[in-house]
């Protein structure tokens, strides 16, 4: 990453436009003014890019101390805590993604150091998969209970209802009586 | 059918809350995580050391130098308040111990810029065991700390035997003590 190297490159030019009109007091004063738009515009899309750079490691360290528990106040992640430590453990994340280090190895760094404790995910290994595993598993099986009900339920409504005969010529008869 | 219902429903909830009242009560689970580097080489440093000891160890201390024998390696911060009820009793028990061949190194770390601090905390107990400065808090990373104060234990050949989080008493020092010299 050349972060700082792109703002200094940025601060050099911003220097020389102003000094480019007083260098040739007798140029029309025509030319000077695309020049100057392009040089602000020049100075802008490197300051920009630069931005961009800047901003991308920092999300990227961010993303990454996001996964890491703050050993200090442990309720919270090492992207949100502000204690020394976790500003230093965002420190090193960052010089490790500048040295080329990828994600999963920047986490075993620190897991090497802290244990499977410090990883606000728990790995998916181990004891550890029951917590991935069992929600799965709670909301499959509640479909299925689901599904079976339903079937059950569905079922019961097609069966044929046995009514009394003599109910059913009582509200015959009465329906017949209320239709005249 | 129906009060074998009820009575799953029972043991269930009754299966859950026992569940959340252990959860409750067995208090702060995340101090009982073992340090993970229990068993495995103490990470190696070298720091500079405070003014006071540059004539016996130099300008700085390196964990290589000491290998071979037992260490108790202490982390404190100057803003610390459990670090100043340790610190006399670090620098009894170094006293009493220091012949037997195991060196204490007390690691200030957490305390970005505060020489001063430091120095004053050393002069206040007159810390005769050798304090170094990790000011970036690197080495309390490479270490795995929590927090101020821990203390580490290491034997003979370089291995983390224990450690203790929160400040030493003389029992604590006492049983790491023998652990280590036996």
């Amino acid at each position: 990453m050349k972060g700082p190297v792109d703002s200094g490159a940025v601060a050099a030019r911003g220097q020389f436009v102003p000094v480019a009109p007083a260098r040739s007091p007798s140029r029309p004063r025509r030319g000077t003014g695309p020049a100057l738009a392009a040089a602000a515009l020049t100075c802008l899309l490197a300051l920009g890019a630069a931005l961009a750079q800047a901003v991308q490691l920092d999300s990227r360290v961010f993303e990454i101390a996001r996964q890491l528990r703050c050993p200090v106040c442990t309720s919270e992640s090492v992207a949100d805590s502000s204690v020394e430590l976790a500003q230093q453990m965002r420190q090193i994340i960052k010089q490790q993604l500048e040295e080329g280090r990828s994600e999963q190895e920047i986490l075993a760094f620190f897991q090497q150091r802290y244990g499977d404790w410090i990883l606000l995910d728990p790995p998916k290994r181990g004891l550890h998969l029951l917590v991935w595993v069992l929600p799965v598993a709670a909301g499959a099986a509640g479909v299925a209970a689901l599904v079976v009900l339903g079937r059950r339920w569905v079922e019961r409504s097609r069966e044929p209802v046995e009514v009394d005969p003599e109910d059913l010529a009582r509200v015959r008869a009465e329906l017949e009586g209320r239709s005249e | 059918m129906k009060a074998r219902g009820v009575l799953t429903t029972v043991a269930i909830v009754a299966a859950l809350g026992g569940l959340f009242a252990y959860g409750l009560l067995r208090g702060e689970p995340d101090r009982d995580i073992p340090s993970a580097l229990i068993g495995k080489p103490a990470p190696a440093f070298e720091l500079p050391l405070y003014e006071a000891y540059r004539g016996e160890f130099g300008e700085t201390l390196s964990l290589d130098e000491l290998r071979g024998r037992p260490l108790v390696v202490n982390f404190w911060a100057s803003w610390c308040a459990p670090c100043y009820d340790e610190a006399p009793v670090l620098q009894a028990y170094w006293q009493e111990y220091r012949d037997s061949g195991v060196v204490f190194v007390g690691v200030q770390t957490q305390d970005r810029g505060k020489r001063a601090e430091g120095r004053a905390f050393i002069d206040q107990f007159g810390l005769t065991f050798p304090n170094v400065i990790d000011d970036d808090s690197s080495v309390s990373v490479d270490w795995g700390l929590f927090g101020v104060p821990e203390t580490f234990f290491v034997s003979r050949d370089g291995v983390v035997v224990d450690k203790h989080i929160g400040p030493v008493t003389p029992a604590v020092m006492e049983r790491q003590l023998a652990a280590l010299l036996r």
